[in-house]
């Protein structure tokens, strides 16, 4: 069971490399988010408070895209708590515990919302 | 225990065994590393970036909104067009700037768009734009004149063309210039005063945008007294140093005091429309470039965040949308939305953090409404305000985008789009971009949309949003290369309501 779950882990690391999932989710390309889980809703609000500004809508911007790398839960926290590189750490003085539960949850739903709406991701590079 | 391992702990991480841990945390330390490290190895891939080049094609069907908005072409072919504005019959009329950074001088218009997009000039200036807005109130236009040349003015236009200067002598002959106006529910002109300097300090950045050489001794004005730290930088010239709110060769020394002006960098002003009592509403912004009061009757500004340039370069500084408080500092130079400058999450990959140049306060900065894109540029906005066309009481606003990489680095363009922002909230969603599997200006995704959305305004019904687009400018290591001829006119209605 352990080596079961190590493999997956290792599995949803490798398979969260940029691929050929698009990053776009904003409303005229996929749609609305649906935010009816309270929780999501909520994450919204953190993530634009803290995030949205280098990765606008989880698209690419001054930081990398978020939308096309499945990270598990626990890595978004990871990184989000201790940074990585050039951004910032958020410790709970910044985004307590449960806002940060909402945020990944917000994070993730956003990445699952990926279906867009027909002819918007077609005749360009 | 470390830090690492807490934050792993706490996470959830040690699902895994002990045995497990070590390679897993190599495999995590390698991704991360690959997905997201190595910043500063990682090029430059703004969306300035691009080989653009007239004639620009228009095609609206390349443009995606929401369901249920269309969007049109009205007017194209214009020279740097920067804001929009309605008479008392609800004609249309467009403002083209007279100026571009990369130092490209044209004619500023004002602009009546007639009923087939044919334009007709109303109006015209001399060399000191750029004009950077318009509004119509009791049956003039006013305007607001960068003043590049001559120092910014806000100049009344009668719809016959007489033009008057009802404010002048205002700091504009730097890095950002007079902004706005709009028209406040108290018929007063509110417009906004860019500041001279990225973040308080001349320095080499402002040699190459090209203003220092033709303006050598201007700086930096407060909106009242402050008192200095004291912190000195390289000067462009040879052997001296160069302080805050101080020319360029001008050292400063602990607790010299700046004297504060009305007429300051950074601030919003308000005047009744005759040019009398002329007033600083709040100030420590750095551009507040577009003004607008929600349904509710407040003062909501757009603010181009700091970049990482020149003597004092910051480093991952978002744009904002301000809810004014009035009598207010804002930040600038020493907070970031709130966010002391000195925060580590400022500080530029490869050099010092920034420090506080001012040794006390006025105030403790308020926090913005909403936190835009970095290098995105917030420019022009507007409140929604009918049911027909939507999203009553959220602001629009137009995202110029990056102009990397004389601002910084940006790994993804930023901006190049129209979005909404529910200022209770802070949430930001897309409104108008371009479609492809990539966001960024037409002329580096393809197709025939947006390229550099500077403002966004209501028709007066409330029934249509006009989206300015400056045009295609593309940048280099040198700065812009603005192209003439290549600014549309964008209306956008909700389907169902006005065609």
């Amino acid at each position: 069971m352990k080596k079961l779950i190590f493999c997956l882990t290792l599995a949803s690391i490798i398979s969260s490399q940029p691929g050929c999932r698009h990053p776009r989710r904003g409303e005229p390309i996929v749609g609305p988010l649906p935010v009816n889980d309270p929780a999501v809703a909520r994450g919204r609000i953190v993530y634009a408070q803290h995030c949205h500004q280098c990765h606008p809508g989880g698209e690419g911007g001054l930081g990398p895209g978020l939308n096309d790398k499945p990270l598990p839960k626990f890595l978004i926290k990871t990184q989000v708590r201790l940074g990585l590189g050039t951004m910032p750490g958020f410790p709970e003085e910044r985004i307590d515990s449960e806002s940060l539960d909402d945020l990944v949850n917000y994070i993730v739903a956003l990445r699952h919302h990926s279906k867009p709406l027909p002819g918007r991701l077609e005749g360009h590079k | 225990m470390n830090t690492l391992s807490k934050g792993l702990m706490g996470s959830g991480f040690l699902l895994l065994s002990r045995r497990h841990l070590l390679p897993s945390l190599l495999a995590l330390t390698a991704f991360l590393t690959v997905s997201s490290g190595c910043y500063l190895m990682r090029p430059n891939k703004g969306g300035g970036q691009a080989k653009a080049s007239p004639p620009r094609v228009i095609n609206a069907t390349d443009v995606a909104l929401p369901t249920g908005y269309r969007i049109e072409a009205m007017a194209e072919g214009l020279t740097f067009p920067t804001g929009v504005a309605f008479d008392s019959q609800g004609a249309v009329y467009v403002v083209e700037s007279g100026y571009s950074y990369g130092e490209k001088w044209t004619t500023p218009r004002l602009l009546r768009i007639g009923a087939n997009g044919q334009l007709v000039e109303v109006a015209s200036g001399g060399r000191n734009g750029p004009w950077t807005g318009a509004a119509f109130f009791e049956g003039a236009f006013y305007i607001a004149e960068g003043g590049a040349m001559e120092g910014g003015r806000i100049l009344r236009v009668t719809p016959g063309g007489q033009t008057q200067a009802i404010v002048d002598g205002l700091p504009s002959f730097g890095d950002h210039h007079t902004d706005g106006p709009v028209v406040g529910p108290d018929g007063w002109i509110y417009f906004g005063q860019g500041t001279a300097s990225n973040s308080g300090v001349v320095g080499p950045d402002n040699l190459k945008f090209g203003w220092l050489k033709r303006a050598p001794s201007f700086h930096d004005i407060p909106g009242e007294d402050v008192t200095l730290v004291g912190q000195n930088f390289a000067s462009v010239q040879r052997g001296k140093i160069t302080g805050a709110f101080v020319p360029d060769g001008e050292a400063t020394s602990h607790g010299q005091v700046v004297k504060g002006q009305v007429k300051c960098s950074g601030g919003i002003l308000r005047v009744r429309p005759d040019g009398s009592n002329l007033e600083l509403v709040a100030w420590g912004f750095r551009n507040p470039f577009g003004l607008a009061f929600s349904p509710e009757g407040a003062l909501y500004a757009t603010d181009n965040g700091y970049d990482e340039r020149g003597s004092r370069p910051v480093w991952g500084s978002p744009d904002f949308l301000w809810k004014v408080e009035r009598g207010l500092w804002h930040g600038w130079p020493d907070f970031v939305g709130g966010l002391p400058i000195t925060e580590e999450q400022f500080k530029p990959p490869t050099k010092p953090n920034p420090k506080f140049l001012l040794a006390k306060h006025p105030n403790k900065p308020p926090q913005p409404a909403a936190r835009l894109p970095v290098h995105s540029s917030a420019n022009g906005l507007d409140f929604s305000r009918s049911p027909d066309f939507g999203h009553v009481g959220q602001a629009f606003v137009a995202l110029f985008g990056d102009q990397t990489p004389v601002v910084g680095k940006s790994l993804h363009p930023a901006g190049f789009k129209v979005v909404r922002v529910d200022p209770q909230t802070g949430v930001i969603e897309d409104f108008a971009v371009n479609k492809g599997r990539k966001n960024g200006p037409a002329s580096k995704v393809g197709g025939g949309g947006l390229e550099r959305p500077v403002a966004a305004r209501f028709s007066p019904d409330g029934k249509a949003l006009y989206i300015v687009d400056f045009g295609m400018m593309p940048h280099d290591k040198a700065g812009a290369k603005p192209k003439e001829g290549t600014g549309v006119i964008w209306k956008v209605t909700r389907e169902g309501g006005e065609k």
